[in-house]
């Protein structure tokens, strides 16, 4: 078989502009007469504007504009009592953006925020779920602590209600008189059973019931949420950091009041996001507006600072895990129930999915998911790289060990036992199912590579003071999506051009998924030129660069419009030299008759004869069922060539899931508790490989990221004053370079999906959980099977641990 | 020059902190002012107390030695005084710039100056005569007619009791700018660390509620500070030294008696 | 007022090229001046405008600063030495190797080629509440609010609080302490020298400094003497991840050996105290000992009484404990 650029590593489009410096991210963009903006922050967790006083800012000579949430409410319309806005008179966490001044330099901005007075209202707050819940605890919001959607006559509504436990369930929750905290009764919101639960733990020869935290976590992208805005006439022309290009257009009403058909994205380049920045970010209204006010282009940098309240994070889980296994390591009941720390905004899926997860990942033979989502006053959330399932591996992973232990099973087989296959069902009444789960194939592979017995037999050794311990755990989540446009032109040159609304956040899918039609359609790499980052450009209807989505669902809609592509080269070639369309192949830049390579056109030929036959060649006429977006990228693009433009409409028999199983080992210094990670390797299953290399950063980045998730990152928040410390990387802790082994090793098991014309699903998601849960699982294995189950294990936590004292923190106490 | 301190709290709202340190050095500077102007106006009727001391009268029939202050009232305003002064040197020289080690010092003679001052008040409540430095308006009026005469010469004021109307209302003073320290200074107590009782920064006020805490301990301190001075001027005086020793060796003589007091308002029940 | 972090105010910057200018420019302007080194603590303290300074005086055109150099008894390193030169220097790494390893632990490679010497001694606590600028005692306000019941304290000290709990975030304090340096600081009416262990303040004594320097003065250079050269040394630190962070505990000790026994040693421990805590008892105690697990564990224990941890860090007396014992038997038990 002919190589293929699929599966190939390659220097990627954006390379030479990344490393020389040109890449322009958000804040590289200038424009002359420019205006920068500065933010004044609630100082208070939650308090309501009485008043501001603006005059001596607006009295200072370079300051052009102040911008309040009055403002937007004027430009945007009023926005509803729970509705996020880029400015709010009723901030409902320490850091909530208030108002913005536009000035002629950044320090003039700065300077005119410190002359502005804001009396504020200081308002009851809520940092911890678990307090907010107790009989008499305080609310996060006006009306109560928990947001809920709920069904109405007309439609969903959203509504916040006040949860309350009893001191009771509180007690059983939380644990009391030295004795850990168990499965709780209590209220919650989600819940579903699947089998027979009470079956379950009776068949069960060994039951564990164990408290869990795992903390919130911010995302903390290395580029943060900056965003120029300039008008010109009723066009807005902004430059975002965002995940997803086209997306940002089309959420361009509800994030910045701007419907689509008067939106310009610009957006080539965005340091990560994780998230964060799924359809721009919450702050752009910011410098859009404040344009719109002064008539000149604003500039909104933010800073880390800023970026660690603005920028989203993760929900932390104060949750609980009874699982019971018969004596072959069978899990026969789950029962699983977790509170979320939402934020004061949106309701997250992070606990329903954690339900999801715990139901494919252990086929458990019956489960019990319950969730309940407390609303408080600290930044807000959104999904992080695997939301729910990072959550869920990392504090269940640690108890399988347990229970292998327990019951003399080896652990990796308690694993394999264990264990979603092709097909697997899942999820409440199991009503869904996966496509492929090659975990098998891959936990084998892992196996072979760490050499488990090996490994096994090095666990518990020691080397002066420090003791060896090794984890394995798994990791799997949604893995794709479906039914978006691809949109691609051959010029005159001869060259493919494949246009895509995908976002550029680092992870080389917006060319890797390219590359499906250069194969398809024989053409060099080289004369490959891919458009993105610029909706100005024409750019098809593509799905957001989240939920690991891109991979499966770009390649099916590229591939659908190289078909189309190929199909118009072939009807072209046969209207020039006679015979069906079906007689002619493409291949090494020509459409030609089978066994004639002289009877066809060139690429450059076909682009030409498209531009004088028009019609469906040249974009005139396109093809039925595209999305409107396609069909405005497309316009632009009309009569420049050959024009393909296709919807994916191929089939798919279930939910598309990837998964990575990995491998830890350690080094714990037992009178220091410091760690040591000497060795990580990780095997995915995200079928066929697209890119090894950039396969291998996505595994590898993940992973750090997940460490710093196990051992590092943790909010601390002052409970007197509701104000956050851990506010920049310092801070916040994430893991660095000097923290993991130089060498780590991964592969992959490189088993087609069916569903994937070429085989490919996502793989952004599932690495950061198995990289947290194995480091977690060699870190028990290293402090023996006592270890709490509790997320970060810093080094306080260890020492405390390892000298057998109480821990400084209540267990399921958050942010302390 | 700023009186009160402020800042801005960590929900950005303007609180107090305390005084201004500077008040200090106002403190002292009022103590100075008030000690050269009583000396340059001294030298007006200097001369003629000491006149009168020489032609002093005496009564034989009265004991030599007439106690003024029982041994016990001695001990506590040695143990009040010297207490008075470290805390003044711990509380203000750091602020200063005289930098030491101040804070145990300042705190445990806090404690020792208020139980002096809980002995005090229990001695004088129950086994001395609260009479004895009662303010009432002929007090008034003879402070009155003292300063007239300091500053223009005129009739002296009536001879007092045990104590002169002066006396007492430095008393009072020291009493109203003394307890103020004190019963913030024990309420301060809360935000250091010390054995009595576990630390909470956050007990009793808001930031406002500590923030006048603070003033009003520095306020305390800073009265006392110019009563110290006047007092420690006072004592020093040659005319005034015969109420020195009287604080020092309990009894006074009975010729400055006899000077001094209206047997009257004061009649002698005891002495050597 | 309203509070903005992450920019830069207006200040009035002096770029001196001598030590006497420096310290003219200082001495104009005493307590509304600001001394910058290599502005890993200042540039903090500028961008979230906590610390607003009138005059910023960089001393880094400064030549008679810089440099490591041989003297007579020892050597000399000037305080704006980069800390990557100290690790590097040859000298260093074969007479006073301690002083090299500690300098190594410091922060990042980044931060290492940016920050000084002085610098790294004489930074300001990383308290999160005084450098959130919050108004407390070392700030001139009336509270530590690191020190309430339910203060996030886990980094504070264990060790001689005084209304104020910061510790002292040097990690080569405790390497200069038992090195028995001296720091050499000059103002505009001279030079004085003072031993490492005293050049640090604490709270009881001065609660708003970290050091005895004055704002008119300057520290000049470290003076370490030829007592510990090649003596055994041992430097460690424990932080939470590997790079980019301060001590939760390091500890340094130098001692000399004889056939087993130790003739005499040094002793320091860093991140438990607002000062770095020369553990002169212990030191006693071990001279004349001959190092067993038995012996280090037992001075290790009389090394953390007296401890007080706050509410979150507990951990650091056993940790303290722990490495204590390392600093005199070496990082695996004997």
């Amino acid at each position: 078989m002919a190589k293929t650029l699929v599966g190939t590593d390659y220097a990627p489009p954006d390379l030479i502009e990344k490393i020389t410096g040109r890449a322009k991210y958000a804040e590289d963009w200038r424009a002359e007469g420019m205006l920068f903006a500065k933010q004044l922050l609630s100082p208070m967790p939650h308090a309501r504007v009485r008043n501001i006083d603006a005059s001596a800012a607006l009295a200072m000579e370079g300051v052009e504009a102040v911008l309040t949430a009055d403002d937007l409410a004027e430009y945007m319309g009023e926005p509803g009592p729970l509705d996020e806005r880029s400015l709010t008179n009723h901030p409902k966490y320490e850091g909530e953006p208030v108002l913005a001044v536009a000035a002629v330099t950044e320090k003039i901005a700065a300077d005119a925020i410190e002359k502005i007075r804001v009396d504020f209202e200081p308002l009851p707050f809520a940092l911890d779920p678990l307090d907010s819940i107790a009989p008499g605890g305080a609310n996060s919001l006006p009306d109560g602590n928990s947001i809920i959607r709920r069904r109405t006559d007309t439609g969903m509504e959203t509504v916040v209600e006040r949860v309350e436990w009893t001191a009771e369930d509180l007690a059983t929750a939380r644990g009391s008189n030295g004795e850990k905290g168990r499965m709780p009764g209590g209220v919650f919101q989600d819940e579903w059973t699947n089998g027979d639960l009470e079956k379950g733990f009776a068949d069960a020869d060994y039951i564990i019931d164990e408290p869990l935290f795992f903390q919130s976590v911010t995302h903390h992208p290395m580029e943060p949420r900056s965003c120029m805005a300039h008008w010109d006439g009723d066009t807005c022309h902004l430059y975002p950091s965002t995940q997803s290009v086209a997306f940002t257009l089309l959420a361009g009403q509800g994030t910045v009041g701007v419907p689509p058909q008067n939106l310009i994205v610009h957006a080539e380049y965005t340091g990560g996001g994780f998230g964060s920045k799924i359809v721009g970010t919450s702050n752009m209204a910011v410098p859009v507006y404040l344009a719109k006010k002064t008539g000149k282009p604003v500039m909104h940098r933010v800073t880390r600072y800023e970026e660690n309240y603005i920028g989203r994070a993760r929900p932390g889980f104060q949750g609980w895990a009874r699982i019971g296994f018969k004596n072959d390591g069978r899990i026969s009941a789950f029962d699983w129930a977790v509170i979320q720390d939402n934020g004061p905004y949106g309701r997250q899926s992070d606990m329903g999915t954690s339900g999801n997860m715990v139901s494919l990942t252990y086929q458990p033979e019956s489960m019990r998911h319950r969730g309940l989502s407390i609303a408080t006053n600290t930044p807000p959330r959104a999904p992080q790289r695997a939301p729910g399932g990072v959550q869920m591996s990392a504090m269940v992973e640690p108890l399988l060990d347990r229970a292998a232990d327990h019951l003399g099973i080896d652990r990796l087989t308690i694993r394999q036992i264990n264990i979603a296959k092709n097909g697997a069902k899942f999820g409440e009444a199991e009503g869904r199912n996966v496509t492929t789960a090659y975990v098998a194939e891959a936990w084998d592979r892992l196996a072979e590579m760490v050499d488990w017995e090996e490994a096994k037999a090095r666990s518990g050794q020691m080397n002066g003071s420090k003791v060896t311990g090794v984890g394995l755990a798994s990791s799997t989540y949604t893995a794709g999506s479906s039914g978006f446009d691809g949109l691609m032109l051959i010029t005159p040159e001869g060259r493919l051009e494949i246009h895509t609304g995908i976002g550029n956040l680092g992870t080389h899918s917006f060319s890797d998924t390219a590359r499906v039609a250069a194969d398809l359609l024989d053409v060099p790499w080289e004369k490959v030129d891919m458009v993105w980052g610029d909706t100005g450009k024409g750019v098809p209807h593509t799905c957001v660069q989240a939920g690991s989505q891109t991979t499966h669902a770009i390649t099916r809609a590229t591939h659908a419009a190289a078909t189309d592509m190929k199909t118009k080269l072939q009807e072209l070639a046969a209207q020039v030299h006679g015979g069906s369309a079906s007689q002619y192949v493409v291949a090494g830049e020509r459409v030609y008759r089978r066994g004639n390579r002289a009877a066809g056109l060139s690429l450059a030929q076909a682009a030409e004869k498209a531009i004088e036959l028009g019609g469906r060649y040249d974009g005139t006429e396109l093809n039925e069922g595209l999305s409107p977006i396609t069909l405005g990228g497309a316009a632009v693009l009309k009569g420049r060539g050959l024009l393909a433009a296709a919807k994916d409409n191929y089939g798919r028999a279930g939910d598309v899931y990837s998964w990575v199983v990995a491998y830890a080992e350690i080094e714990l210094d037992k009178e220091t508790g410091v760690i040591e990670l000497t060795d990580y390797k990780a095997v995915t299953d995200c079928g066929t490989v697209l890119n090894p290399r950039s396969l291998g950063g996505q595994l590898h980045g993940g992973a750090v990221q997940g460490f710093g998730c196990a051992v590092g990152q943790k909010w601390v928040y002052d409970p007197q004053w509701g104000i956050p410390f851990a506010n920049r990387f310092y801070t916040a802790r994430p893991a660095t370079i000097l923290d993991v082994p130089l060498a780590m090793e991964w592969d992959a098991v490189n088993m087609p999906d069916p569903n994937n014309p070429v085989g490919s699903k996502g793989i952004g998601e599932p690495p950061m959980g198995a990289g947290c849960a194995s480091l977690l699982c060699a870190i028990q294995d290293a402090l023996g099977q006592d270890t709490v189950a509790y997320l970060p294990l810093m080094t306080d936590h260890i020492i405390n641990q390892l000298e057998g004292r109480e821990q400084d923190s209540e267990f399921l106490a958050a942010h302390t | 020059m700023q009186i009160v301190q402020r800042a801005t709290n960590p929900w950005g709202q303007d609180v107090l902190l305390g005084i201004d340190w500077s008040l200090f050095w106002i403190a002292l500077i009022a103590g100075g002012v008030f000690l050269i102007l009583h000396l340059a106006l001294r030298r007006r009727w200097i001369g003629e107390e000491k006149k009168a001391a020489a032609n002093a009268p005496d009564d034989p029939g009265l004991p030599k030695k007439i106690q003024r202050h029982s041994l016990a009232s001695r001990l506590f305003h040695g143990v009040m005084g010297i207490s008075m002064i470290l805390l003044l040197i711990t509380g203000f020289l750091p602020k200063v710039g005289l930098q030491f080690a101040w804070l145990e010092i300042h705190w445990i003679t806090g404690l020792i100056l208020t139980a002096s001052i809980v002995f005090h008040i229990i001695h004088a409540t129950f086994f001395q005569s609260l009479k004895n430095v009662w303010v009432g308006l002929s007090d008034l009026g003879d402070m009155m007619r003292e300063m007239r005469k300091a500053v223009t010469g005129g009739e002296p004021p009536a001879k007092p009791g045990k104590y002169p109307a002066a006396q007492k209302m430095f008393h009072h003073a020291a009493t109203l700018a003394g307890m103020a320290a004190i019963v913030t200074g024990i309420l301060m107590m809360w935000r250091i660390e010390q054995p009595l009782w576990a630390q909470d920064d956050y007990k009793f006020f808001g930031d406002g509620g500590w923030g006048w805490v603070y003033v009003l301990h520095g306020v305390g301190g800073v009265v006392l500070v110019t009563l110290t001075v006047a007092h420690v001027y006072f004592a020093i005086l040659p005319e005034k030294r015969w109420m020195t020793w009287s604080m020092i060796l309990g009894w006074i003589d009975r010729k400055d008696y006899l000077r001094h007091h209206d047997p009257a308002k004061w009649p002698v029940s005891g002495g050597k | 007022m309203a509070v903005i972090n992450d920019m830069i105010p207006d200040f009035e910057l002096y770029q001196p090229e001598s030590l006497d200018g420096a310290l003219e420019v200082l001495d104009r302007h005493r307590e509304s001046a600001w001394v910058l080194a290599g502005g890993m603590d200042t540039f903090d303290w500028f961008k979230d405008r906590v610390k607003r300074p009138e005059a910023v005086v960089d001393l880094g055109a400064i030549p008679e600063l810089s440099g490591i150099s041989e003297t007579d008894g020892g050597i000399e390193i000037g305080a704006m030495t980069p800390l990557t030169a100290v690790v590097d220097n040859e000298l260093i790494r074969e007479r006073y190797g301690i002083l090299a390893e500690a300098a190594e632990t410091v922060a990042t490679p980044q931060i290492r080629n940016q920050g000084t010497l002085g610098g790294n001694l004489v930074q300001d606590t990383r308290c999160w509440y005084y450098r959130a600028g919050w108004p407390c005692y070392r700030a001139g306000g009336n509270i530590c609010y690191a020190d309430t019941p339910e203060s996030m304290n886990r980094e504070h000290c264990i060790f001689d609080a005084s209304r104020c709990v910061a510790v002292t975030p040097s990690d080569t304090a405790p390497a200069l302490i038992v090195l028995d340096a001296e720091m050499v600081i000059r103002g505009r009416r001279g030079e004085r020298t003072v031993a490492a262990e005293d050049f640090f303040v604490g709270p009881a004594i001065d609660i708003t400094r970290m050091t005895v320097l004055q704002p008119n003065e300057v520290l000049q250079s470290v003076r370490i003497p030829d007592t510990w050269a090649g003596a055994d040394f041992y430097f460690e630190k424990v932080r939470d991840r590997n790079a980019w962070d301060f001590p939760l505990v390091n500890v340094a000790s130098a001692m000399r050996v004889e056939d087993e026994v130790v003739q005499d040693c040094r002793l320091s421990v860093g991140a438990v105290s607002p000062v770095p805590l020369r553990m002169e008892r212990c030191e006693e105690l071990l001279r004349g000992q001959t190092i067993s697990e038995d012996i280090a564990t037992r001075i290790a224990e009389l090394g953390v009484i007296g401890a007080k941890p706050l509410r979150h860090n507990g951990y650091k007396v056993p940790l303290m404990r722990n490495l204590i014992r390392r600093a005199i038997r070496g990082q695996a038990p004997v």
